[in-house]
């Protein structure tokens, strides 16, 4: 990369504490949008086992639909291509933000702009789903901790919303 | 705010992450050359508008991303059932 380009995150890099919630941005990370028939292909692709059931996640591997999985892994992580397997690997690593809201308001802050449950939404568990009009995918790291997956342009909209209610 | 029951994800979910996709079960002709302009201009643009009863495409586009099948009551607009796309009607 040249010297003269720096890398610029579209959210700041200072966190915003709130009443009992902090929202804060997640560290760059290698993100890889995998689309295959069989899960399995997927596990080939690996070399691990990964989630079948819808919603499940393992050690940064989410079942998103019924062939969809994304990876979230450390930066600079590089996975194979796929030659040959029946994989369609695509990296997304700039195409997200991470945002995470953690502390013991933290679903209050989600569920003010999201239907879903989540007094039913287990820890490990993971979705793409709405918040408001922008699409997100919510993963539940803790009890107390959600990761945000947002695309980078809807980034500055849903870092406001999120420090807008956490300071409520 | 209406639930919709995703057949893939089997769950309920709000009505905001579906979208609607048209009618359900209209079959690409096999061999589109061999029908009239009337028959093509049917399958194209003519479908069903009852009042009532209605198969219909949807969409789980902010979930899971799969298009699956749904019976609907157009004047209540009530979800009778919902179906994975390739199974028989309901
Ligand atoms: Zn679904």
């Amino acid at each position: 990369m040249s010297e003269g380009l720096t890398r610029r995150e579209p959210v700041p890099a200072e966190p915003v504490s709130g009443r009992d919630v902090i929202v804060r941005a997640a560290a760059p990370m290698a993100r890889y949008a995998l689309r295959a028939r069989q899960a399995s292909d997927v596990e080939k692709l690996l070399g691990r086992p990964v989630p079948h059931k819808i919603g499940d996640t393992d050690q940064g591997v989410l079942c998103l639909g019924p062939d969809e999985w994304l990876l979230l892994a450390p930066a600079g992580t590089a996975l194979s291509a796929g030659e040959g397997a029946a994989v369609a690997v695509t990296e997304v690593s700039d195409r997200n933000i991470g945002i995470i809201v953690e502390g013991p308001r933290a679903s209050e802050v989600l569920a003010a702009g999201c239907p879903l449950d989540f007094d039913r939404f287990n820890v490990g568990r993971a979705t793409r789903t709405i918040f408001e009009t922008v699409e997100v995918i919510i993963q539940r790291a803790a009890a107390d901790r959600f990761h945000v997956e947002v695309w980078r342009s809807f980034a500055p909209w849903l870092w406001t919303a999120f420090a807008t209610v956490a300071s409520e | 705010m209406i639930l919709i029951h995703c057949p893939y994800c089997d769950e309920k979910r709000a009505e905001l992450e579906f979208a609607y996709a048209g009618q359900a079960h209209i079959a690409r002709p096999a061999d589109p050359s061999a029908l009239s302009d009337e028959e093509w201009e049917h399958y194209l643009f003519i479908r069903a508008n009852p009042r009532g009863r209605h198969h219909e495409r949807w969409r789980h586009i902010h979930g899971c991303g799969r298009f699956f099948n749904a019976v609907r009551d157009t004047v209540t607009d009530k979800f009778e059932t919902t179906y994975k796309a390739g199974e028989p009607r309901k």
